[in-house]
Formats: structure tokens, sequence, C-alpha cells
């Protein structure tokens, strides 16, 4: 049981919002689809919902195609950006007004609006206009009146987007409780990466209207297929290098910011690259252990292999939320970006100016061809 | 350079009371003769109130019927627009800007005894519409359906697309959309609408003009009173209309800033 989309296109007055697009996502699974703004994330939820008609190609739920049935005969639900509240209703009303559009007999109609507002802890907010509820409580009902229907597909466009950050991490983990408890398919737009992370079963990436990577949150993130994909994932460190030697045994090695490492992700034709490494991949190394990285001892290693990478000062400490700091690293014109825990901050005195030395893993430097290439994904 | 903001200051309060005074002294002038004739004596006639009171059934009947197909209009061309939508949207406007004369006169050529509908009909039924309180409410509603089209456009307009698409996402018909979500959030902007198309309508004089015949409405009977020197009742129905329009204004000002 899938939820499968093929070529599935759409033109609105003869421009081109969605291109092709193609996935096959399990039933019960949560796929983000991550992009920038006016990527065509929304229009392509609204597509599934039947809001939008697309030109081409097929939707397909269970077996069953929904490009023959209306909106109201999908059994999806969809949670909008702006929550799309009726103002001049009250929460039990609006979250009732699925079910009375659908002709839900009376008791049906109870039994669910308890079971639901219970779950969402808004049952003493029934009485209320959409007015005066808060952000995260619009939110709450928005996904109450999408519940109560029991909808097989949950589509949510950035729902927490007009939230503060506290709220956010509340309603991540409710919907997340919320998803894996009726085991509902889901769509989450979003263009925040930690969100895709956090809430993502499978995580799609969407450019002007193309699906250009599908895949884990941890292949997303750790191997992106573009340089698009490893910049809108928050790779900071994309750097060109040349790969010296393919080893033979699934390792590379690429000559980057003026050193070697080792590298178990890289393509197989081409040598011109660029190199992605995540800023939480690399690891501050103690000074008395930093010595040049002799190549020759690490051929055979397997896949952990740690590169050193020394020579680099702290030009700058951008603390993050929580308990990270970004710290910035320069040597000479090179840049290189890496978190660090505000405790190692501490304990190893990082201080502006000063010269560390790093450490990164074989698999975590990722190799990309330098060829452009006309990427979009299809379905497995 | 200290002097500008004096010197336009100075300005502005010139054309405010030049303006006041200009836009004031007709009122001015109507209450006077009022008083001076006995305006009020002269409105308590027999043939005076029918004259009213035929206007206000035909401006009720006109309203209620523009209403319907206004809103109707508005729905149309906000939620369902096709290609030409827009050509359309324009033709339907037309009567806004059309000189009230050629609309009458527009629609005495459409149903008139001899016109392009009325012909069939007179000889079909021995329904003549010229001349008759459904000649009055037809032009009425001619000249104010495009006010209430354009108010019901405004309204729809003002209203969210994601409430539509969640109406529709929901399980609701386009039926229950329009009824349950579309029309009680456009009320105040539909019920002012309603208030501006019924004061046109009791206003409207060139196109009822042209197919009146002998009946009378209060603007044409003002018009015909005046040119006949009769001012008691001229005076009485310009104030009664005077109140009414400020009622209107009020109300619908009113319904704005509620809404806000």
């Amino acid at each position: 049981m899938t939820l499968l989309l093929e070529d599935v296109s759409l033109q609105i007055d003869r421009n081109p919002i969605l291109e092709q697009i193609s996935f096959r996502l399990p039933i019960g699974q949560v796929l983000v689809v991550l992009g920038n703004s006016g990527a065509g994330k929304s229009k392509l939820l609204e597509v599934i919902a039947g809001l939008l008609r697309n030109q081409s190609g097929r939707i397909i739920f269970g077996g069953r195609d929904l490009g023959t049935l209306s909106p109201q005969e999908r059994k999806i639900g969809f949670v909008f950006q702006d929550y799309a509240l009726f103002p001049h209703m009250t929460a039990e009303e609006n979250i009732l007004f699925g079910l009375q559009s659908r002709q839900a007999p009376s008791r049906e109609q109870t039994k669910w609006l308890k079971a639901v507002t219970a779950e969402l802890k808004i049952d003493h907010l029934l009485g209320r206009f959409p007015a005066e509820l808060s952000g995260g409580q619009q939110q709450r009902v928005a996904l109450a009146r999408c519940m109560v229907l029991r909808p097989e597909v949950l589509l949510l466009d950035e729902p927490l987007s007009a939230l503060d950050a506290a709220s956010r991490e509340r309603l991540a983990l409710l919907m997340k409780k919320i998803q894996k408890k009726y085991r509902v398919t889901m769509l989450y737009v979003t263009h925040d990466h930690n969100e895709a992370r956090f809430m993502g079963d499978q995580v799609l990436v969407v450019d002007r209207g193309r699906a250009v990577q599908m895949g884990s949150p941890e292949e997303i993130f750790s191997r992106p297929i573009s340089r698009f994909v490893a910049h809108f994932t928050a790779t900071r460190n994309i750097l060109p290098g040349r790969i010296r030697e393919r080893c033979g045994v699934g390792q590379a090695l690429v000559e980057v910011v003026g050193v070697q490492l080792m590298s178990t992700s890289f393509p197989v034709q081409g040598d011109e690259v660029w190199v992605c490494i995540r800023p939480e991949h690399f690891s501050f190394v103690e000074a008395s252990s930093a010595v040049s990285l002799q190549i020759s001892d690490k051929i055979s290693d397997e896949m952990s292999a740690e590169n050193l990478i020394s020579g680099y000062r702290i030009s700058q400490i951008i603390p993050q939320s929580g308990v990270t700091v970004l710290v910035e690293l320069m040597r000479r014109r090179e840049r290189l970006m890496v978190f660090a825990s505000n405790r190692r901050v501490e304990e190893w005195g990082l201080l502006v100016g000063l010269e560390v030395s790093l450490s990164v893993a074989g698999s975590h430097v990722h190799c990309l061809s330098r060829q452009p290439r006309d990427i979009y994904c299809r379905p497995q | 350079m200290k002097q500008k903001p004096v010197a336009f200051s100075a300005l502005m309060t010139i054309v405010v009371l030049g303006a006041g005074l200009f836009f004031g002294s007709p009122f001015v002038a109507l209450l006077h003769s009022f008083v001076g004739a006995d305006g009020f004596s002269a409105l308590l006639n027999r043939q005076v109130l029918l004259v009213v009171v035929t206007s206000l059934v035909s401006a009720l009947m006109a309203t209620g019927l523009a209403a319907v197909v206004g809103i109707a209009l508005g729905y149309h061309f906000t939620y369902r627009k096709k290609t030409g939508g827009r050509w359309l949207k324009t033709f339907f406007s037309l009567p806004l800007v059309l000189p009230p004369s050629a609309a009458g006169y527009m629609l005495l050529l459409a149903f008139g005894r001899y016109g392009l509908i009325g012909a069939p009909l007179y000889q079909a039924f021995s329904l003549q519409i010229m001349f008759t309180t459904t000649a009055l409410v037809l032009a009425q509603f001619f000249v104010i359906t495009p006010l209430m089209m354009q108010a019901a456009s405004s309204a729809f307009q003002q209203i969210p697309e994601s409430l539509v698409k969640a109406s529709h996402s929901l399980g609701a018909d386009e039926y229950t959309t329009f009824v349950k979500v579309l029309l009680p959030l456009s009320r105040p902007v539909l019920v002012a609408g309603v208030i501006t198309a019924f004061a046109r309508a009791i206003g409207e004089f060139g196109a009822t003009m042209m197919v009146a015949g002998r009946l009378k409405t209060i603007p044409i009977m003002i018009y015909v009173k005046a040119m006949g020197g009769d001012a008691g009742v001229a005076d009485g129905l310009s104030l009664l209309l005077v109140l009414l329009s400020f009622l209107v204004l009020f109300l619908v000002n009113f319904l704005g800033e509620k809404r806000r």
C-alpha cells in the first residue's frame, strides 16, 4: 500500500508550477517536502488534495486513482499554513464542519469531537472563536478539524511557520504522536531543515517545481545529490576539490582546502568535485595530536577513517539556539564552519584567534560531481 | 522656509471653507424653501403619497432582484471565471457608466410593445411591460445590478482563498461553501451593497423616466413639480430623499467601521 505520484505536472496560466513529480511513499509514513519559497511545495499538496487539477500524471493511493475523485471524495485532510479556520465559527463549529458537511450522524460527531479534542488538549477551547485563540491553539483546532474526519492522508503546509520556538517544539512532538497513533500517511511541507529531520521518515527536496532528491533524512542530509540540495540542507561547507586517487576499496583521496582527505562517498566519473562536509560532522582535536595526516597509513582503514585538518584559526563564534555554537574557522581565504557544544567551547577555551585542528570521518566527506546534471527522482 | 506650512494651512482652510459653502448652500436653500413653501403639508397629499409608495415598492423589488443577481454574478466572476470573464464582467458593469437616459432608451427598444422581447411577449400573452410598475423595477434593476455585483465581488475577494479551499478539503461542496462560509463572511459588505443599491434605485431618474409613462417616482415627481412651479411638493420630496441618502450613508459607514 503506497501513495504513488507518477509524472504529475501542473501549469497555472501556462506557467509550469510542477514538472513531472514522481515518488512512492509507503502508507503510514511521513514525507517531508522541503524546498524554497515558490518551489511548488504547497501547490503539490493542493494537487494531491484535489484543490488543483494536474494537467498530466497520476496520483494513486492504495490502488485507487485519486485523479477521478473530487476533493470531497478523497479522504485527505489539509492543514493550511494560515490554519484557515472559519472566523465566524467557534472552535467546535470549525471542528464539526467537515463531519456536518458529510452529514455524519450527530452521535458520531460527538464521539469524534470528544476523542480528538481530548487528544489534542483543546476541549476547554471549544466555545472560543479563532480570534480568541493563540497561534498554537489555532493550529491544534485546525489539526482536530482534519483528524475528526479520520483522513487516510494528512497534508500539512508549513504548519509551524507562524509559531514561536517553544510552541513549535511542543506541536511538532504532538503531531508526531498523532501521526504514529492514527498511522496516517502524512505529507509535511516546510523549508526548515531541522523540522524536516525531526518529522520525516522520508524527505523530498523540491526545486522550481521538480523533485530533485528523495530519501531518508540521513541520506538527504549526508549524501545530497546536487549542490542545490547540499546548500539547501545547510551543508555549510561546500568546497571545490579534486579527486586525486580512487583507491578501489570504496575510498578516494580528495584534495580540498590544501589538504588531502579520505572520502567514502564520491562520483564514479569526473575528478572535479564539490566536497560537502556538514558542520556537525567535524570534531575539534587536541593540539597535542594535531599532526599531519599520513594518508598511506589510512588507505586500508575502514569507513570511519579519520581525516585531520590543521592550521585553522577561529575567526568567529556565533551562538546558536540551545547548547551549540557555530565556529567559523579561517586559513588564509579558506573558511570552514563547525558546530561545537557550549561545553566543549568552555572546556577547551576556544576563543577567536586560537589555532585549532579538526577531524572528520571519511564517511562524512561527501563529494559531488561538478558536472551539471539534469536530476529528478523517480519512484522506485 | 517656515512660511510654507502656514501658507499651505491657509490654502487648505480656504478650500475646505469654499467646498463647505458650495456643497452646503443647496441644502440650506432647500431647507429655507421647504419652510417657506410649507413642504410638509404638501407631502400629505394622496397623489404624493402614492408616488412615495410606488417609489418604495419598485425600489425594494429592484433591490431584492439585484441582490440575488448581483451576488450570483459577483460569485461567478470571483470563483468560476473562465476564459473571457474579464470581458463579461466589463459588459455587466456597463450600466454603471452608461447615461441613464440611454439605458432607459435601450430598455424601451428591448421591452417596449414593439421591442425585441416586448413584441413577442405582447403577441403571445398580451403582456405589456413598458409604462407599468414592472418597467420601473426593470429600469432600476438594470442600473443597480452592477453596483451589487461589484459589492459582492469585492466582498468575496476579501475572503482568504485558503478558507474556500479548507471548506472543499473538509468535504463541503460548492453550495455548502457558499452558504456556510462565503455568505456569512461577506455579510457586512453585502448588506452595505444592498443599502447603497436601494438608495440608488429610489433616486434613479433618467432610465426610469424613459420607461415610466404616466407613472411617477419621487425623482420624476420632483422634476415635474419643480418645472411646474409647485415648490412645496418638490421641496418635501427632495428633503425626503436627502434624509434617506443621509441615513443610507450613515448605515454604510457604520457597517464599514463594524467590519474593521
